[in-house]
């Protein structure tokens, strides 16, 4: 046994800042990094709390209500109330985590999910059927790859 | 002696769960999935283990964002299917292995592997989906297992090459525990698939496939595929796969591929599936619990 770290030729060191910028470099993606965490912390926790039969009788009962009980900015509330997942995730919201909103609702992961593409349901499970998005042009910005 | 026999990698896509639960594999839909993993089920009842060591990420069930531990092990009795939302799903309880379990636990920690211990806690589809396509519906799991959390959720998640390190020293924890077991790793999640942002339903066959081809043999290259290749070609989540490393590390040197079956879609995702047998189970020394092994110190030097 030689190999000391099979990985230690695969790119270097890693520095934190480098590691962290490139995440920004991938089209339509928000990548779930410690900031996205701090921002959405009572978003995603007010989310969390749909888990539990109780409170989803009395989120649905008075959804504002129910929201002005989490510290949570205006912003997202209103995020939240118009079901708008692109504009969640920019407040910090995780996907897993909104995902006990849209099961609430008694959306699939494929009904929501295809909320944030643009297209509409029909046509995001054409998509998927057919073999799903490419990743040909949407793997990088800068590099147009 | 305990031995590890297989390690086998399935995805846990949730409509799996939806298509076991509620009886739809006769579906156009979901038939071809019921034959892709018809030849495994049968396989697997005629190579049935004791335990299994399920490796797997929690979805917002059990950890939220108050707690987030990188690596934790279930070293509870028994654990239950969580409520995601939709009430739990209706499948048995899943038996825990406390002993090996406990002796897995401690064997990491003393070998640097700074292990969460869990005593309880509820298991979401994460877990339970892959015994599903494994087991199909029966009264009880035949199996008892040992689950395995791994944050894939928050930034940053393990490196590829931690989790496959994390898998040879679960293969020599298990060969030390005394007790005669037959005991099985699995890696789940995957494989291709992005889930949220205008970029979401990205799949990507070919980089898919190409991390099926290199499970099997005694190549490592998959251990050293840094997370922005996994973001950039798999989608925001396909890092899932790195926990597929954790199974492959745990098989040792060498491996050979006993099945495989690959299919777009369900729901967002590729459906991945593999069965790896070990040809040469050895792994490294440890650098810590076999400290004065020659080996190992030259790990270290």
């Amino acid at each position: 046994m030689t190999d000391k770290n099979p990985c230690e030729n695969a790119g270097g060191p890693i520095d934190i800042h480098a590691y962290l910028g490139e995440f920004d470099d991938i089209p339509g993606t928000r990548v779930y990094t410690a900031k996205r965490a701090r921002q959405g912390y009572h978003l995603n926790q007010f989310a969390m709390s749909l888990m539990k039969a109780e409170n989803r009788e009395r989120w649905k009962a008075d959804e504002r209500a129910y929201l002005d009980e989490w510290p949570m900015t205006e912003d997202q509330k209103l995020a939240v109330l118009a079901r708008d997942y692109n504009r969640l995730l920019d407040l910090g919201g995780n996907i897993y985590f909104l995902a006990k909103v849209f099961s609430t609702d008694g959306l699939s992961f494929l009904q929501a999910v295809s909320t944030m593409t643009g297209m509409s349901v029909e046509d995001y499970q054409a998509m998927m059927i057919a073999g799903g998005r490419s990743p040909e042009g949407v793997r990088s910005i800068k590099e147009h790859r | 002696m305990a031995r590890i026999t297989h390690g086998i990698a399935c995805s846990h896509i949730p409509a799996l769960g939806v298509a076991s639960d509620f009886d739809k594999w006769e579906d156009p839909y979901w038939k071809p999935i019921q034959e892709g993993f018809a030849p495994t089920q049968k396989w697997e009842a005629e190579n049935l283990p004791d335990v299994v060591i399920l490796v797997y990420n929690d979805h917002a069930s059990a950890f939220d964002m108050k707690i987030i531990p990188t690596f934790a092990i279930g070293c509870g009795e028994s654990y239950k299917p969580a409520d995601e939302g939709w009430g739990p799903r209706e499948v048995p309880v899943v038996e825990g292995h406390p002993d090996l379990a406990w002796h897995i636990a401690q064997s990491l920690i003393l070998d640097e592997f700074d292990m969460t211990i869990i005593n309880e806690m509820d298991v979401d589809h994460g877990l339970t989906v892959p015994l599903s396509m494994m087991f199909g519906k029966p009264a009880k799991w035949p199996v008892k297992v040992i689950p395995l959390a791994v944050n894939v959720v928050t930034y940053p998640p393990p490196s590829g090459n931690r989790c496959w390190a994390l898998g040879e020293a679960i293969a020599r924890a298990v060969e030390s525990f005394d007790e005669d077991l037959n005991v099985q790793v699995w890696g789940t999640g995957g494989m291709s698939h992005q889930l949220q942002g205008p970029r979401a339903g990205l799949i990507n066959r070919e980089w898919d496939n190409m991390f099926l081809d290199k499970l099997s043999g005694d190549t490592q290259e998959l251990r050293c595929i840094p997370h922005i290749e996994y973001l950039r070609e798999t989608g925001s989540e396909g890092i899932e796969m790195v926990m597929w490393l954790i199974m492959r590390g745990a098989l040792g040197k060498e491996t050979r591929e006993l099945r495989r079956f690959y299919h777009v879609p369900a729901s967002n995702t590729a459906v991945g599936h593999i069965v790896l047998e070990p040809v040469n189970g050895e792994v490294p020394p440890s650098t810590t619990v076999e400290g004065n092994n020659a080996e190992a110190q030259n790990l270290i030097d």
